[in-house]
């Protein structure tokens, strides 16, 4: 499954290599990660990650395939 | 606080958690020291001030939101002893966190009795040990508070049930205060329902523009109120960013310009700031806390292997007095500040791809070098450098702890990944103990002899590989049934006990236990009993410790066999339950420690006639865990089943189990012999006399046990005996059980011959020595000649109260309902506690109310207990699990 997640500010280059396995754009005071999601438990752990690091999620939503 | 991380390293290595690592353990209960710059913030302390007067408080909120140093500076102010546990990054089980929290107690000044037991398995935790914590809380005067920070790594759902009853049951003894970052599985719902919570979130975390003003104050940077009031919208009234905004902004030459651009800027706010903060340090300072990022805890010198300088010390203080990353947790550990952490990891694996590893190896080494074998094994394992780490472990003699203790679970996981590529003696002796820890003997004995071959190159030294070898080679020996490959081990240990330092053997008694157990167990599968006897006691007189519960609950069992083979059924049975609960203590079913004593507890309740009892007894499986199997226990689980077939009447079912192949290296008299015994009697009853009298024949002679079946069974067949010599070969050596059943040898025999008086006072004799022991399966044994026999005075008085004819050969006391019981599911903790509360009379609601949970767990716990118990109405349930002494 495939997945984006907004979070607010602009994720500096070293943060970004914190998801390597996820795209990300940056746009108007946002970054928006996306891409393939393993599972449950690794899109759980994408939420605890983004906690740790201080990140506030705006949205998360799933993607077509 | 009375007790603080100072005064608490003072105290006495306890016994709960392992004493190994010791710096890193203490900081593990430390209270984080407040930094210069720390604002306390009176409407927060007032708040928790309320947190004595509820059974749970928690501090819910973001990281780098403030809540472990709100809390550490409350409790300084408190009176009553504190109880400071940090969680850890790995995930554990909740026996170790039990292990931990009790010795968080201890180090607080709260003494806990000698009998309240300790986790042995990393696992689980015996619920027993919970209700007496918990009671001996409850009994204080002064509660303890307990505070659990970085509760959001305890992922256990088991753990926080658990924490819950104990803080339930402890009532006003103890005060739970969880610092966490997310919601925590407790049902926190109740508690604010009763008011029974003090709560502060994210909400009352957030500074205020006056605290934020304050905050920058200290930090040398004044700011007007709607400045900082625009700061705070920015982070959002965020303690971290705050923080290193006040950083950012004290060492730039305009700070006011630089937090309004600040205000501007689009950046992730935690992420900008530590990057503005970062590069603002010397190149020293960033350097260190890039390298120190792949640590947990540190102190100056092992920041300096780090970094390969010598200024730790210097940059850490000032670290901690600008309140810049590091936290300090006492006796010159840090850490760095979670939320850090990971941010600096990603800048160093950006800024110096590939030195991670590296890092790790230095680490490991520095950590070698100061005694702490846990942390090191972890480092060399991130390192991947298993040369350094498989050494580390052997050097250290604790080889054994990947059999047994609290971490075998966490050693085995950790040397999963080493790979198969070249090797040292001490990479192959791990490997060997992994394959045989798994019982997989060919191969444990393939890299053993490498190990072996190896070290026979290099005799210089490497006497704790030698040792590590003999214990393996012992295990070995214990799995095939070897007893010469055991005299080996034994005499190379003997040996090399006298060459490796006496502090490792001090520090690693499981492996000495371990090895004797092996040997041991070898030499009681040949029927060396005495040689047996001598290793087996002297594990079994060892203190207790969980490091040692394993072997210590196997050697009891092994004793609990040799007396019961040889016939003392109540010796046996003491022993077993010694096994079977000092296991229990520690970890309930712990792997084939307690296998063996129940073994041994199945084969007493089958001499006993109560043969439901055993059945159940068997029934319990060994534990996922438990792959060791020996052909002690496979043979003694062969003969008993077979034994308690027999005695139901299932003559094929126990022929099955009677023939069933214990692989061995050396025949085993007492296991040949039982098993013969077993068929014998099984072809015997199938009207097969001819095959039950040849298999008699390859019963070995001189084992006592076996002589006195033997005659019976020669007796059933028509063969005559000679019960007097029998008897007299038996006084002295051997116990009731065979005395017993070589007099109704006797009195059979002269029964068969007409002589009534000699049979008569031969059945008076045996009820006598039968009756105090509650020796029962013997007098069915026998044949129905004997009942007509005990319903004649005088018999019938000495045989009255424990042994009638009415007794239904099938089964104990005979029960209305005659029905086979079905095979019991082991109840779980919860659906006991339901159970007990069950016969108590409570009603469904009254039972939920009590344990603190919805009436609607109480009905699935109930329908579960209904369906494992076979029942459908509650008085039925009750009724059968005091059957079943589950009650």
């Amino acid at each position: 499954m495939r997945y984006e997640i907004r979070v607010e500010g602009h994720m500096s280059e070293p943060l970004t290599t914190t998801f390597p396995e996820l795209e990300h754009v940056v746009m108007s005071g946002q970054t928006v990660l996306f891409g393939h999601v393993v599972d449950e438990a690794h899109l759980y752990g994408l939420l605890a990650r983004c906690r740790s690091l201080g990140l506030r999620v705006m949205e998360m939503r799933q993607l077509p395939e | 606080m009375a007790e603080s991380g100072e005064s608490g390293a003072a105290g006495p290595a306890s016994p709960y958690a392992d004493p190994q690592g010791e710096p890193f353990l203490l900081t593990r209960f430390a209270v984080p020291t407040l930094p210069a710059t720390f604002l306390a913030r009176k409407r927060l302390s007032r708040h928790l001030d309320q947190a004595p007067g509820t059974p749970l408080t928690m501090v819910n909120g973001a990281a780098g939101s403030g809540k472990t140093l709100l809390v550490a500076q409350w409790v300084a102010g408190r009176d009553e002893p504190v109880a400071w546990f940090t969680t850890d990054a790995a995930e554990q089980g909740p026996g170790m966190l039990w292990a931990y929290m009790l010795q968080a107690l201890v180090l607080a000044g709260v003494p806990l009795p000698a009998d309240i037991g300790c986790p042995a398995d990393a696992s689980r935790v015996d619920p027993g040990l919970l209700v007496r914590l918990a009671a001996h809380l409850s009994t204080r005067d002064q509660p303890v508070i307990v505070v659990l920070d970085e509760f959001d790594r305890v992922t256990d759902p088991e753990f926080a049930e658990q924490l819950e009853f104990v803080l339930h049951h402890a009532g006003r003894g103890m005060r739970l205060v969880l610092v966490t970052r997310t919601e925590p599985l407790l049902p926190l719902h109740r508690y604010r329902a009763v008011g029974d919570i003090t709560e502060i979130r994210d909400a009352e975390l957030s500074f205020t523009p006056e605290e934020a003003a304050a905050l920058l104050e200290l930090h040398g940077v004044s700011l007007p109120l709607p400045a900082a009031r625009a700061l705070v919208e920015r982070t959002r009234g965020w303690a971290a960013g705050l923080r290193l905004c006040a950083l950012a902004a004290g060492e730039s030459p305009d700070p006011q310009t630089y937090l309004r651009e600040f205000e501007a800027d689009h950046s992730v706010v935690a992420d900008f700031l530590l990057a503005e903060v970062l590069k603002r340090q010397s190149p020293e300072k960033q350097d260190l806390l890039l390298k120190v990022s792949v640590l947990e805890r540190f102190c100056p010198e092992l920041a300096n292997a780090l970094t390969e300088r010598d200024d730790g010390e210097a940059i850490l203080v000032e670290l901690h007095h600008e309140n810049a990353f590091v936290e300090h947790l006492g006796h010159a550990w840090y850490r760095l500040h979670p939320l850090f952490g990971e941010i600096l990891r990603a800048h160093l694996r950006l800024r110096s791809p590939g030195l991670e590893p590296e890092l790790h190896r230095r680490a490991a080494r520095w950590l070698r070098g100061a005694g702490a074998l846990e942390e090191t094994l972890g480092h060399g394992a991130a390192a991947g450098d298993w040369e350094f780490t498989a050494g580390a472990l052997v050097d250290d003699l604790a080889i054994g702890q990947l059999f047994t203790g609290l971490r075998s679970g966490d050693l085995a996981e950790l040397f999963s990944s080493m790979g198969p590529e070249a090797a040292t003696p001490a990479m192959d002796l791990v490997r060997a103990a992994r394959e045989l820890s798994r019982s997989d003997v060919d191969r444990g004995l393939t890299h053993l002899r490498h190990a072996e071959e190896s070290l026979g190159e290099d005799p210089a030294g490497q006497s704790t590989a030698r040792l590590s070898c003999a214990l393996l080679e012992a295990l070995a020996a214990r799995l095939t049934g070897s007893p010469g490959r055991a005299e080996v081990a034994a005499e190379a240990a003997q040996r090399l006990r006298h060459e490796v330092p006496a502090h490792l053997l001090d520090k690693h008694p499981e492996l000495t236990a371990l090895l004797l157990t092996h040997v041991g167990l070898a030499w009681l599968w040949a029927g060396r009993f005495e040689d047996a006897r001598a290793a087996l006691s002297r594990v079994a007189g060892v203190s207790g410790g969980a490091a040692t519960a394993l072997p210590r609950g196997d050697s009891l069992g092994s004793l609990a066999l040799i007396d019961y083979l040889n016939g003392w059924l109540g010796r046996a049975e003491r022993k077993a339950l010694a096994a079977v609960t000092a296991s229990e203590r520690f970890s309930p079913a712990q792997p084939s420690g307690s296998d063996i004593g129940r073994l041994v507890l199945a084969a007493v309740a089958v001499d006993r006639n109560e043969l439901d009892k055993a059945q159940l007894l068997l029934d319990v499986k060994a534990s996922p865990r438990g792959v060791l199997r020996d052909p002690v226990t496979e043979a003694g689980r062969a003969i008993t089943t077979g034994r308690l077939l027999l005695a139901r009447g299932e003559t094929r079912a126990a022929l099955e189990a009677a023939e069933q192949a214990v692989p061995a290296d050396v025949a085993s008299p007492w296991a040949q012999g039982g098993t013969a015994l077993v068929a014998s009697a099984a072809h015997l009853a199938e009207g097969r006399p001819d095959k039950a009298a040849k298999l008699l024949r390859t019963v070995p002679d001189g084992q006592p046990a076996c002589d006195v079946e033997v005659a019976r069974a020669r007796l059933a067949i028509g063969e005559s005996v000679s019960a007097d010599d029998l008897l007299d070969t038996l006084r002295g050596r051997a116990g009731p059980a065979l005395i017993v059943r070589a007099m109704l040898v006797r009195a059979q025999a002269a029964d068969q011959e007409g002589d009534h008086a000699t049979s008569r006072s031969a059945v008076a004799q045996a009820l006598r020595e039968a009756r105090r022991e509650r020796l029962r399966r013997p007098f069915f044994e026998v044949g129905p000649w004997i009942w007509p026999l005990l319903s004649t005075a005088p018999l019938r008085g000495l045989a009255e109260g424990w042994l009638s004819p009415t007794l239904s050969p099938n089964g104990s006391p005979s029960r209305a309902d005659d029905h086979p019981l079905p095979v019991l599911e082991e109840l779980s903790g919860r659906e006991r506690d339901v159970l007990q509360r069950l016969a108590e009379m409570m009603s469904t609601e009254d039972i939920a109310a009590d344990l603190h949970v919805s009436v609607n767990t109480v009905k699935t716990h109930l329908k579960s207990v209904y369906r494992k118990l076979a029942v459908n109405r509650r008085n039925d349930a009750v009724r059968r699990a005091r059957e079943h002494r589950l009650l």
